[in-house]
């Protein structure tokens, strides 16, 4: 436990090296936050209601959702991709631990950092540009979903990681996977908008968990009609995308090999 | 001119023999970037689908806002993709090696390694922008200062680029400053009138992200004003001057890295 502590600490220290890259990035963060909330409201002007979803309560979406995709997204192990590419993974193999706590310890500390600084623009939006805010509701369910959320996003970067063992082509798989996920798991606008059928179907896969599903939790409470599903699959997903990770890492290691370290 | 024009095929016709060599990537990529445009667009689908104007905007005049957003966008990164690959250039003294050569920098370092895979969305969307234009009321008038508001959207965007190149070398940051740039363009997906005061000034006056990707469409549909049209031509070549006198100060300060 204690080198992975350490791992943590030297993490959030190398944060502080590169000082610069981290505030450019927030910068990059903050300004996709706000072009969403001037969007909606935008679209709220000279309107109370846009579906089922008041000012308030959407805005609030965009916000908390924000911060949701902070904690849940940041993540270091797209440096496992090139660490298998370059080599590097067999240093890492070397070492006495595992690497999958190895990359949780590293992501801890990412989002540990990332969800400070998020908390902080969080309140400056608010603050700067008035934005209306509902009472958050039903925490402890989305703390649940939340914890499911960044460990089925961290075994599913995990395994896009591992893409790296067969092929060099290892950002286009992500690329796509980005863009896909940005709009299944609710960044532009809350699912339960979709229809009836596509949001039943888009609850059995595993991306509302990711970032609908809390940040819906917070204004909206449990959805009584869908919540003991919601907890199967939440479930489901998280025991299920491990298992997958732990599968391909074994599949991936068999057949890696390098030369010249 | 007709040698520089040889020397730009010939670094595009390399630059698209690299790009072909992995194709799994290009298709993967590809399929990526339609998939990013077509949610967006639903986007602006989904929220037209439950309100009829957006600050004054119908939904073919905003889906033509995007479209023209993603022309220029996808025009600049098809032109100027080289301009990504700059820090490597610098950090490992390569740069000396394009300075050296008999022919203008930029060619080489701005314009020397074209996308040819964005060429293949360039085509859908223009035809989409001319579809969604087909269904604005506009006059041959508004039509040719679209076209003269859109070439000078690209003279702007060509001006970034350069300055990103100066700041390169200037700090050997290139990847955020570019991506930072991407992120701001961004602003300009929708009408610039959704955004609130100061940032609409700061996006007009300082950034003028407007005057790139708002202006030319508010010409087309007659929301913009004499003045502001001749403010964009006006900054547009405050920002190519100055982005050329970063360029040499940066290539002033160029004391070569690595080698």
């Amino acid at each position: 436990m204690h080198t992975y502590l350490q791992l943590f600490s030297v993490t959030i220290k190398e944060f502080f090296s590169y000082r610069l890259n981290f505030i450019l990035w927030r910068l990059r963060i903050l300004l996709s936050t706000l072009v969403t909330v001037f969007l909606w409201t935008a679209v709220f002007d000279g309107k109370t209601r846009f579906g089922y979803y008041s000012k308030e309560e959407m805005l609030s979406y965009v916000l908390f959702s924000s911060l949701v995709m902070t904690l849940v997204s940041s993540t270091r192990t797209t440096e496992l991709a090139s660490n298998i590419q370059n080599g590097n993974l067999m240093n890492l193999l070397l070492k006495p631990m595992s690497i999958f706590k190895y990359y949780a310890a590293i992501d801890g500390a990412d989002k540990f950092m990332n969800i400070f600084f998020g908390v902080i623009e969080f309140i400056f939006v608010v603050t700067i540009f008035h934005v209306p805010l509902v009472v958050p509701q039903a925490i402890i369910v989305c703390l649940f979903f939340l914890v499911c959320g960044v460990i089925i996003n961290f075994f599913i970067n995990l395994m896009l990681s591992f893409i790296g063992f067969w092929t060099p082509e290892v950002w286009a798989p992500r690329f796509l996977f980005i863009m896909i996920l940005s709009f299944v798991s609710g960044t532009y606008f809350p699912l339960d908008l979709l229809p009836t059928p596509v949001y039943r179907i888009l609850l059995i896969t595993p991306f509302p968990y990711l970032l609908f599903l809390p940040a819906h939790t917070l204004i909206h409470g449990i959805e009584q009609q869908y919540i003991v599903e919601q907890v199967i699959f939440a479930l489901f997903w998280t025991g299920g995308t491990y298992f997958l990770a732990k599968k391909i890492w074994k599949k991936g290691l068999s057949e890696f090999s390098f030369w010249g370290k | 001119m007709k040698r520089n024009f040889t020397i730009f095929l010939l670094f595009a016709k390399n630059a698209f023999r690299t790009t072909s060599q992995g194709r799994i990537g290009v298709f993967l990529f590809l399929i990526g970037k339609i998939v990013r445009f077509v949610f967006m667009f639903y986007l602006i689908f989904f929220i037209f689908q439950r309100t009829r104007f957006l600050k004054g905007y119908s939904f073919e005049q905003a889906a033509l806002f995007y479209l023209v957003f993603n022309l220029i966008d996808t025009i600049s990164q098809i032109l100027f993709r080289e301009v990504y690959r700059f820090r490597y250039l610098v950090t490992s003294g390569a740069l000396d090696m394009v300075l050296l050569k008999p022919h203008h920098p930029f060619l080489r370092v701005l314009v020397g390694g074209v996308d040819i895979l964005d060429l293949f969305l360039v085509i859908p969307y223009g035809v989409l922008a001319i579809i969604a234009a087909s269904h604005v009321v506009t006059t041959p008038l508004q039509i040719g200062l679209f076209i003269l508001l859109f070439i000078n959207a690209l003279w702007i965007t060509t001006s970034f680029h350069i300055i990103v190149l100066a700041l390169g070398i200037l700090t050997t940051e290139v990847d955020h400053t570019i991506m930072i740039y991407r992120d701001i363009v961004g602003l300009g997906r929708f009408p610039i009138e959704i955004y609130k005061e100061p940032i609409r000034g700061i996006f007009t006056f300082i950034i003028p992200v407007a005057v790139m990707m708002s202006f030319p469409v508010q010409a087309l549909v007659g929301k913009l004003g004499g003045t502001l049209i001749g403010f964009s031509f006006v900054i547009s070549s405050c920002i190519f001057v100055g982005s050329l006198f970063l360029w040499n100060i940066a290539l002033e300060k160029y004391q070569s890295w690595g080698g």
